[in-house]
């Protein structure tokens, strides 16, 4: 109970620290504080995804984003010549109504967030056939055990990890006793078994996004010679 | 635990800031800093969901991969996006976008 607790502490305030930095990364007018406050808030949530135990999309989100992005963009700020943007007449007008196209695109995300079956009462509610019309019914009453079935966009929380579903998942001919001892959750091997299984070809192709990507880069930003 | 809800609102929170930024700033390098949070709020959602959809206590794997994919994405852009800012600084000694008016006059 207390870890749980903790969990959630901890939730609420990586996420309030992220979405702070994320106001500040548009707020500085000096593009290194946007780039130090984009850095902060990848890191944060980083750590979100250590709490959902995503362990190693937490690393590659660390490694990736607050690392090698966040030097290009402090290389390529301190490579070109700028100042901070001059406050013209109109920028209030243009500022007011992105905030406001920003505010209505966040209110319809919380707005269905919440309106998902469970969001805020936290019991699962369940779908039944209905007999006369043959629709679904979500959280119906007449729903009997043998048809109820949990609604399918539930927005309640998340289903507990288990490391021992997650080792005879990994080896499905392990014994029970083995599979109860299993104290951690593989992350990175069952990660890895669905990308070079499932996704090996995209995985490729990645790949050759990343070389073109690369020599693309080159290609562009070298000096070309007037003669 | 933390119901699925809170995650997406996070997450649409997040892209919301990024498309505010996306629209109000000027200087091009910071739009492409908030296109960065965008993808990352994406990749929140996407871990949530992985979560959520998960049967006995083992998280969908595919969506993490997704979202794996959307990183190595990003990092690529990344480098394109800011190779064409140099040579768009190279060319009219600035990066705000209100400097792209070669059309007008």
């Amino acid at each position: 109970m207390f870890e749980s607790s903790l969990c959630q502490i901890l939730f609420y305030l990586l996420a309030a620290i992220a979405v702070l930095c994320a106001v500040g990364v548009v707020a500085f007018r000096n593009p290194v504080n946007s780039a130090m406050c984009m850095a902060l808030s990848f890191a944060m949530v980083a750590a979100i995804f250590f709490g959902m135990g995503a362990q190693f999309l937490g690393i590659v989100q660390l490694i990736v984003y607050a690392g090698a992005i966040l030097v290009l963009f402090l290389f390529v700020v301190m490579m070109l010549d700028i100042h901070d943007e001059d406050k013209s007449r109109g920028s209030y007008i243009h500022a007011a109504i992105g905030v406001l196209i920003a505010g209505f695109f966040a209110g319809l995300t919380i707005n269905i967030s919440l309106g998902l079956p469970g969001a805020t009462s936290g019991t699962c509610p369940v779908v039944t056939m209905c007999d006369s019309f043959g629709e679904l019914l979500i959280g119906d009453a007449r729903a009997t055990s043998e048809t109820a079935v949990a609604a399918a966009p539930y927005g309640g929380s998340l289903p507990e990890l288990s490391a021992a579903a997650a080792a005879r998942m990994e080896n499905p001919s392990i014994s029970e006793a083995d599979a109860a001892a299993a104290t951690s959750i593989p992350d990175v091997k069952l990660l890895g078994k669905c990308l070079f299984t499932h996704y090996n070809i995209p995985f490729v192709i990645l790949s050759f996004a990343l070389l073109s990507g690369t020599v693309g880069a080159v290609a562009l930003a070298r000096k070309i010679r007037k003669d | 635990m933390i119901p699925l809800a809170h995650y997406l609102i996070l997450s649409g929170i997040l892209f919301s800031i990024g498309l505010a930024g996306v629209l109000i700033r000027k200087n091009i390098i910071v739009v492409f800093m908030c296109l960065e949070m965008m993808l990352t709020a994406a990749n929140v959602a996407l871990v949530a969901f992985s979560r959520a959809q998960g049967t006995a206590g083992v998280p969908v794997y595919d969506a993490q991969v997704l979202s794996l994919f959307i990183t190595g994405i990003a990092a690529a852009e990344v480098a394109i996006g800011l190779a064409l800012i140099v040579a768009m600084f190279r060319a009219r000694r600035s990066v705000e976008s209100t400097a792209l008016n070669t059309l007008k006059d």
